[in-house]
């Protein structure tokens, strides 16, 4: 689940393990009441600080996707319909956002990702 | 920040190794609780500054304080609670592992014999083996395991996964993050294996001629250093809301210039559009990019590390 985790990018750790957490709520890989890693844990698979991961669990827990249980662990909380497709929204405009950057680097126009990207779309749907 | 925050403070320490070498005016802080990365080249000075906190050397001047105690004068305190990887390690190839590993609990009244034979497990170490006989791999899981089980609140690990293959190295450093999860203790290691030290590290120093030329949360290191690519730079810079490490024009593939910024933040594109130029892109860098960015800046002539 934490494959794509990647130190070197400019997106702070426990911002990448958040969001990779967020985005397994709102697809519904995880379900209300399931637990996470602990923090031990999470911080052996991901091999990084544990600092990193409280931090995720902290910001994750602020914003209502999980509850902290004194000594039980963290558990994915019923999140509503509403906050998960925010949620999705948020995620596919960050990787668009992610690809104009990309193309803009490149000297790819906004009017030829516009007509790649629906075209591509087109063919995704057909397959 | 003091003491009271500080796991390791040194405070404008001198000191000469040699003719060649020398360490003028050193302040470095490591606070309570954090992984602070040791960056720099070989030779810039990071195992004398471990010696020198570790009461291993002698400052001529300044101070040095470690877990608050008042170092040369109070090092044995401080060591008891230090679990120290050197760059090589010192260890009797006659003994078995279970006799070396019986050996440094001796003294260490913290030593933790259940954590010992659990990590000896974990690491599929044969504790009748001779230390000798030890692949170079195995040596460096004894080692750790060692400075571990003493249970110090302070790692101070010296090129600790230098030579290790991958599979050995990833062992190594998940069990010391095992520990900071369990133990809270604090961190400090030096490599030069950069991409090691970005997944696991809060804080990062960089050591370059017996100089700290940086030391700063690893957010703000990553964050802080660009690449900017610039069209019509002005002449001269003038006063520039960031540092400017360096300027070179772009290689002749496009008009224009690269610029390497640091303490960048997004507002400053106004100094561009006030100076008449054009910013391109605004890239960031990696550790690894960046640390060597700020070495070629800091030094007068290219050099290899």
């Amino acid at each position: 689940m934490f494959d794509a985790i990647d130190p070197r990018s400019p997106t702070p750790l426990y911002e990448q393990i958040a969001a990779r957490i967020r985005l397994a709520v709102a697809s519904e890989e995880l379900q209300p009441g399931d637990p996470l890693p602990s923090v031990r844990q999470l911080a052996a698979i991901v091999r990084v600080n544990p600092a990193t991961v409280a931090q995720a669990y902290r910001d994750l827990e602020t914003e209502g996707f999980v509850s902290k249980r004194h000594g039980a662990g963290t558990f994915v909380k019923e999140v509503p319909v509403k906050g998960k497709s925010e949620e999705m929204e948020q995620q596919a405009r960050e990787l668009v956002s992610s690809l104009m950057s990309d193309a803009a680097r490149r000297g790819i126009s906004a009017g030829l990702l516009r007509q790649a990207l629906s075209d591509e779309l087109c063919n995704g749907t057909e397959k | 920040m003091g003491p009271k925050n500080s796991a390791i403070e040194l405070k404008n320490v001198r000191y000469r190794a040699g003719p060649s070498f020398e360490i003028r005016d050193l302040t470095l802080n490591v606070l309570y609780g954090s992984i602070y990365g040791f960056l720099g080249p070989n030779g810039s000075g990071k195992t004398t500054t471990i010696r020198l906190f570790t009461g291993m050397h002698q400052a001529t001047s300044g101070e040095i304080t470690v877990l608050g105690h008042s170092i040369p004068k109070k090092a044995p305190n401080a060591m008891a609670r230090i679990g120290y990887v050197p760059e090589t390690p010192h260890i009797y190839k006659a003994l078995t592992v279970a006799e070396s590993i019986r050996y440094h609990a001796s003294f260490f009244p913290t030593w933790d014999a259940d954590w010992a034979a659990e990590l000896l497990d974990r690491m599929a170490l044969d504790s009748d083996q001779r230390v000798g006989r030890l692949s170079k791999g195995e040596t460096g899981k004894l080692i750790i395991l060692q400075a571990l089980a003493q249970k110090p609140d302070l790692l101070v690990l010296d090129e600790p996964t230098d030579g290790l293959d991958p599979v050995v190295r990833r062992d190594v450093l998940t069990a010391v993050l095992d520990y900071v999860s369990v133990a809270g203790a604090t961190v400090f290691i030096s490599s030069h294996l950069v991409h090691e030290l970005e997944r696991i590290c809060d804080w990062v120093g960089v050591m370059d001629h017996g100089d700290l030329v940086a030391e700063l949360p690893m957010q703000s290191f990553k964050n802080g250093i660009k690449r900017i690519r610039v069209t019509d730079p002005p002449d001269a810079p003038g006063d520039t809301p960031f540092v400017l490490l360096s300027r070179a024009s772009t290689n002749g593939l496009s008009s224009g210039e690269t610029w390497i910024v640091r303490g960048w933040q997004a507002p400053m594109t106004q100094y561009f559009d006030g100076v008449g130029a054009t910013i391109r892109e605004v890239v960031d860098l990696d550790l690894e990019e960046g640390f060597v960015e700020l070495l070629r800046s800091t030094r007068p002539n290219p050099t290899r590390g």
